[in-house]
């Protein structure tokens, strides 16, 4: 299991589409995705989840990812997040 | 026989129909709670995976449907929807509760739905809170098909019928079958709604904005629809029924005997060519004017690209569509406007008391600089065709042209800096509506390379009019000889400074205005595209000398109706080929 803590630099914060975006691309990998935000824990593979988040632009998410593909997971949902996909 | 009632709302879409009713049920959605015998809850839990994929095919259906006839990605908030409603943990809860609870499935769904739209609306950030409307907007279409409610889409509606509804959603409202649906009757909504902007692209009848309509209709009931006034008839009379009868079939004659002017040419008997061109809100209506014989669109309006999407559209998405029109209508120009939207339409939580006279259109555009930038680089990209124009609305001062200028100035420069291709020589133009760009018209000419007058907003500034409140809508009236001056100032203005002058209000298309325009030197004139033929036999039929003496004189009455009276007079004695069509 590895985990970072992302700041959201999303111009508009963590809208539907990239949102949309994060999930399908969470479906792709073997590894349970885990967002934290303020004490809530969501599953990264569930849009409703990520929006009842409301991450602006500028909050601070724990990202976890665990499985097989961890690392690769990782790496490509953390730039949605930074807003460089 | 039942009474005939008559009800009034807003004429958003030309057109006489009559046909049978059918409710397009939006709400009263009403889920109970039953309890579920154990051996049932496989089956159960089975019918709710059925609707989810049934609105999974629902949905992707709407979002091609979008994509075809908007533009690429215009659907892509559908994907959300969908990713919403296949979302797994919801499933899972849902599967997970009807076996725990031995409850009923839209019961549970119901239940769990609602959970997630409270946390949603208790977000701090306006963008959530307005999610909220999504969730339940894919919520309600899997309840509907939970409940097996018959009339769940607009696409169940039978031949030779009347869509009677609440409301209708931006992405339901492109599922409507012209074939089907004779006409468009809603509570909701107004000229520029989505629901009335789908009705003029699809050309059926539709009377918006109509208090209390449902409770006063019922399904199967006959509906008569009066696009032109704004009516509905509810169990029409046969006597009433036979009246409009015939006023169709009197204006489906009237259309037999100018489509052949689709095809000629715009000029008038001494062969002075007017450009006619079409005004137009959709990409799909470009075929339409096309059809009526348009040289171009005069009017590209943008507005559609906010209203019926959720969220500002991208660069991207803006340059799609105005490529795919530029192309479309090669060799042919395309005048783009740029947003003419009051604020509050754009930024969510902004409202203002007197939006007319408020923060809309340009004015927004000068302080949301970034936002501007967006539009004004999805434009230049799409000149490269070299067909296409730009034009500001709602103008009202010469610093604001200069301003303009300059922002415009560093969206070229910046493109430069990237190599990316636009028409080096662009034309931009302003929308005169306002009085005092229609009075410094002589100052703003030199500055821009043509005008188009918009005759609406400009009759409704001059005269101090707002048309949509009834009170006073009876004196808004363009053949006021205020309006009249300022219009031929205008045009003097633009040709001593050697640019084109256009108009493109409905005075452009009025066989009684044509003849006086022409005399005060319009050089085009931009309408809806079904008034096209009949313009191109109104220009036929009259003469440039004539049409002058005529605009000198009109200029000189005092009130609109002895202006209007003299023109009557004027065409009836010198131009008896159109005389048919005034009235």
């Amino acid at each position: 299991m590895i985990k970072e803590m992302i700041t959201v630099l999303n111009e508009n914060g963590l809208h539907a589409l990239p949102a949309s975006r994060f999930v399908k691309l969470a479906e792709k990998f073997e590894s349970d995705v885990t967002l934290i935000k303020d004490g809530i824990e969501v599953s990264g593979k569930s849009i409703m989840g990520i929006l009842t988040m409301a991450c602006e632009k500028g909050s601070k998410i724990l990202l976890i990812c665990d499985g097989e593909d961890e690392k690769e997971a990782l790496k490509a949902l953390r730039q949605i997040l930074e807003g460089q996909d | 026989m039942p009474k005939e009632k008559i009800l009034r709302g807003i004429a958003a879409s030309k057109g006489i129909a009559q046909g049978k009713i059918f409710v397009y049920e939006t709400h009263s959605l009403q889920v109970f709670q039953t309890p579920i015998l154990s051996v049932y809850l496989k089956d159960e839990t089975e019918r709710f995976e059925r609707a989810i994929a049934q609105t999974k095919k629902e949905l992707s259906e709407i979002k091609e449907c979008i994509n075809r006839e908007i533009g690429e990605d215009f659907g892509q908030f559908l994907d959300a929807q969908i990713l919403m409603l296949t979302d797994k943990e919801i499933v899972d809860t849902v599967k997970k509760r009807i076996g725990d609870e031995k409850k009923n499935a839209e019961w549970v769904y119901n239940q769990v739905i609602d959970n997630y739209a409270r946390k949603l609306a208790d977000s701090k950030d306006q963008y959530f809170k307005e999610r909220v409307a999504d969730i339940w907007d894919v919520g309600h279409r899997v309840l509907r098909n939970l409940l097996g409610m018959i009339h769940a889409s607009v696409v169940d509606a039978p031949t030779n019928s009347i869509l009677v509804a609440h409301d209708i959603s931006p992405s339901e409202a492109t599922l409507i079958n012209a074939k089907h649906v004779l006409g468009i009757a809603t509570e909701m909504g107004g000229r520029t709604s989505h629901t009335a902007i789908t009705a003029r692209a699809l050309e059926i009848p539709a009377v918006l904005g109509i208090e209390g309509l449902l409770a006063k209709v019922s399904h199967g009931e006959d509906l008569l629809i009066d696009g032109d006034r704004g009516i509905v008839i509810v169990n029409p009379s046969s006597s009433r029924t036979q009246q409009f009868a015939t006023a169709k079939k009197k204006v489906i004659e009237l259309e037999k005997a100018l489509s052949p002017y689709c095809e000629l040419t715009p000029e008038t008997r001494d062969g002075r060519h007017i450009d006619i061109s079409a005004n137009i809100e959709f990409f799909a209506e470009a075929n339409q004017a096309k059809k009526y014989g348009a040289q171009g669109i005069g009017l590209f309006r943008t507005e559609f690209l906010y209203l019926t999407r959720r969220g500002n559209p991208t660069e991207e998405e803006q340059f799609r569509v105005y490529q795919a029109l530029a192309k479309s209508m090669k060799p042919n120009s395309v005048i783009i406007r740029t947003f003419d939207l009051g604020g509050d339409k754009i930024f969510a939580g902004y409202h203002e008391p007197n939006p007319f006279l408020g923060w809309r259109a340009i004015r927004v555009c000068l302080e949301e600089v970034e936002f501007f930038k967006i539009q004004l680089r999805a434009i230049l990209r799409a000149s490269v065709s070299k067909n296409v124009k730009i034009m500001f609305p709602m103008v009202a001062t010469y610093e604001e042209i200069k301003r303009i200028k300059l922002i415009f100035g560093e969206v070229r420069k910046e493109l430069k800096s990237k190599k990316v291709d636009f028409d080096e020589n662009i034309q931009l133009g302003i929308m005169v509506e306002t009085p005092s760009a229609a009075i410094l018209s002589a100052h703003l000419a030199a500055e821009v390379d043509f005008f188009s007058i918009g005759s609406n907003d400009l009759t409704q500034y001059t005269l101090a009019v707002d048309r949509g409140n009834e009170r006073v809508s009876k004196l808004f009236d363009h053949f006021h000889p205020g309006v009249l001056r300022l219009i031929r100032d205008v045009i003097e203005a633009g040709h001593q400074a050697h640019i084109w002058v256009g108009l493109c209000g409905e005075l452009a298309s009025d066989p009684l205005a044509i003849p006086l325009l022409v005399g005060l030197g319009i050089d085009e004139l931009s309408m809806s595209p079904s008034s096209i033929p009949r313009a191109k036999l109104t220009l036929r039929a009259i003469s440039t000398p004539k049409c002058s003496e005529i605009a000198r004189e009109a200029l000189n009455y005092r009130t609109a109706t002895e202006v209007k009276r003299f023109l009557r007079r004027a065409v009836h004695k010198n131009f008896p080929g159109i005389d048919e069509i005034i009235k």
